[in-house]
């Protein structure tokens, strides 16, 4: 017995020594604390705090004015209809890349794999003049597209184009990795049990990654929302009708109206913050869904 | 049903799982594929439930062409090596899957459905825990939720796939028995994949020896143990002992055949002899001047048959022995000691064929 105790104290002693060479002395860990905490706040917290400031600078009725006035709300619609748009669309197409790529074998993945990455890898500017090189007057569709009075540059569909293009990956890159990892082995015992291809999609695949899809979405919303260099190049920036919220704040700035282009700012930074604490509770889910595997 | 593999050959790449194997699994029968890993055994499994499509042969259902049939309409039932449970359902709606993703037509009413559940939980002893997520479940459990899954849809073959490869050795024993328990009462025609020569010889009626994606042996248990056609299978089913021998006598099961074995290094040698480690007598002093001397040089001494690791000096080779309790307790030997050995078991195979 006393023998036992004492082992027990020594190994005590161990795991306390163990503890102390993996942690840096109190100093050290209150400084780079401190070092991280000031730089958030530096490029974080006080540009939020002054966007809101700015946009309540002049009171509430102007606040409230700047997001009702025509435009703006024309903005915010157009902003709301191209992410209702694009959003369930690159969720379709997100779904049905990530469930070829991470459940199937086939010549060209790596390939697709590729190619769902380039929208990271193109500047967003570039992504809009694609368009209008291909959609453009002078583009290659150009000419038909105006004789068949079809309007897609400086207009609605360019708009979603451009944003579909740029939100492309959220949602496949999300699901890859999470499929990838849960391998096909459910999947291969639907399949023995009797299940068709598609109840084996809706009822083994899908259930599986629910949370790491609402993730993607939600990330794609943001992007999808909030995205300036591709809209600006397809837009054309006709106020009330191609003029999406990032779009408008620009145009209320360069015309010195502060404190409206802080309004309207000011609700995309609040989309911001939603899609954080979106992203935090989701993120969580998320973990457990690639954790929870029956091995 | 019976299951047949004609001439069954399949690559990944330029490696071979499988060539020219031929099967036959008769019906009812519990058969063990067993092999080291990547002598193609899971290969073979996977063909025959349709996971996985042959390059060359044919697979045949009760004497039916079943090559190109698809996998969900061959009825087999399979389990999976890490369980494949479908993590977010519950205990209960794993084991209706099966049921409730039939064609409207054929699908049982959900008091049923809700029957046989609930007879199969109560066949694997898990009543109580339909509502658990696979989660919360122990490995033993999760193995015996796969197999009810399997048995749900009332499949003509149950094909399992190392069933027991990840479970602690006490488990790895219960469920055993319980399974083999299982086949003598519903007598579906069994195949499982195995590497585990124990568990291939205590649980099935047939066992298939595979070693580098050919078939090496198919016997009862007792045949492959007692009859080995070659070292490998002799070699795999258990512990060995080799013998470099001095007469090219091959094929004959020798007995007292210490006659035939060379003590001496560096003399030409044609055949080599097998010996079980417990067919290996230990002594204090040499019977016959063909007894062997060796050094002691571990003692294993739990267990049922006390373990005595031995180096011959004349040739440098070390020698297992086990023997009985009570001759051990007799002997009283210690590590260092100079012994005598003498095989009484020696067995040898053609001479180009070797471990």
């Amino acid at each position: 017995m006393q023998n036992q105790s004492l082992s027990l104290d020594r190994f005590s002693v161990g795991a306390g020594a163990a503890r102390n060479a993996l942690t840096e002395s109190a100093a050290v860990r209150w400084l780079l604390t401190g070092l991280a905490l000031a730089f958030l706040a530096l490029i974080l917290v006080i540009p939020l705090v002054a966007v809101f400031t700015q946009a309540l600078d002049k009171g509430l009725d102007a606040y409230w004015a700047a997001i009702t006035e025509p435009d703006a709300m024309s903005a915010i619609r157009l902003t709301l209809l191209t992410a209702a748009i694009s959003v369930p669309l690159n969720l379709v197409f997100g779904v049905a890349a990530a469930w070829a790529i991470a459940k199937s074998k086939f010549r060209g993945k790596s390939l697709l794999i590729t190619l769902i990455d380039l929208p990271f890898s193109v500047s967003p500017v570039i992504s809009g003049l694609i368009y209008v090189l291909i959609f453009g007057l002078q583009g290659w569709f150009g000419p038909w597209l105006a004789e068949h009075d079809i309007k897609i540059i400086f207009a609605i569909p360019g708009l979603v184009l451009a944003t579909i293009f740029v939100t492309f990956p959220f949602v496949a890159r999300e699901l890859i990795p999470l499929m990838q990892a849960q391998g096909t082995e459910e999947e291969e015992a639907a399949l023995v049990l009797g299940a068709s291809g598609w109840q084996t999609f809706f009822r083994v695949t899908l259930p599986n990654v629910i949370w790491g899809i609402l993730y993607g979405v939600i990330l794609c919303n943001a992007r999808a929302m909030g995205e300036f260099g591709a809209v600006s190049v397809v837009s054309g920036h006709i106020r009330g009708l191609t003029n999406t919220m990032p779009l408008h704040v620009e145009i209320l700035y360069n015309e010195y109206n502060f404190a409206a282009a802080f309004a309207v700012a000011s609700l995309l930074a609040l989309l911001a913050l939603f899609t954080l604490a979106a992203k935090t509770l989701l993120g969580k889910k998320v973990r457990q869904e690639a954790q929870t595997t029956t091995k | 049903m019976s299951i047949e593999v004609q001439k069954i050959t399949k690559k990944f790449g330029t490696y071979t799982a499988l060539d020219q194997v031929d099967l036959t699994f008769p019906s009812g029968e519990l058969v063990a594929l067993l092999g080291p890993s990547g002598s193609g055994k899971t290969t073979l499994l996977r063909i025959i439930a349709g996971l996985e499509t042959p390059d060359t042969g044919r697979v045949l259902f009760a004497g039916e062409e079943a090559t190109n049939r698809h996998v969900r309409e061959r009825q087999v039932g399979f389990v999976f090596q890490h369980y494949a449970l479908f993590r977010h359902m519950t205990v209960f709606e794993n084991i209706a899957f099966g049921l409730t993703v039939r064609p409207r037509g054929e699908r049982p009413t959900k008091a049923r459905i809700r029957d046989r559940v609930m007879k199969l939980l109560g066949l694997i002893q898990l009543d109580n825990l339909a509502d658990r997520y696979p989660a919360q479940l122990s490995g033993g459990q999760r193995q015996r939720v796969a197999l009810a899954r399997a048995l749900a849809t009332e499949p003509k073959v149950l094909l399992l796939d190392e069933p027991f490869g990840s479970l602690d050795a006490k488990v790895r024993q219960e469920l055993r028995r319980w399974l083999r328990r299982m086949h003598n009462e519903i007598h579906v025609t069994s195949v499982f994949v195995t590497h585990d020569q124990e568990e291939a010889l205590e649980l099935a009626d047939r066992v298939v020896v595979m070693n580098q994606a050919k078939v090496e042996q198919v016997g009862t248990p007792e045949e492959v143990y007692e009859n080995p056609v070659n070292p490998f299978v002799f070699n795999f089913l258990g512990n060995v002992n080799l013998f470099h021998c001095r007469d090219q006598v091959a094929g004959e099961f020798w007995t007292n055949s210490a006659a035939a074995i060379s003590a001496s290094a560096g003399e030409k040698v044609g055949t080599v002899g097998y010996a079980r480690p417990f067919d290996i007598q230990i002594s204090r002093t040499a019977d016959t001047n063909e007894d062997i001397a060796a050094i002691v040089l571990f003692i294993q001494g739990a267990g049922a048959l006390p373990r005595i690791e031995m180096r011959r000096p004349d040739n440098g080779q070390i020698v297992q022995a086990e023997l009985p309790r009570d001759r051990f307790r007799q002997l009283g030997l210690r590590i260092g000691e100079r012994v005598f050995i003498r095989p009484t078991n020696v067995r040898v195979f053609e001479p180009n064929y070797r471990i």
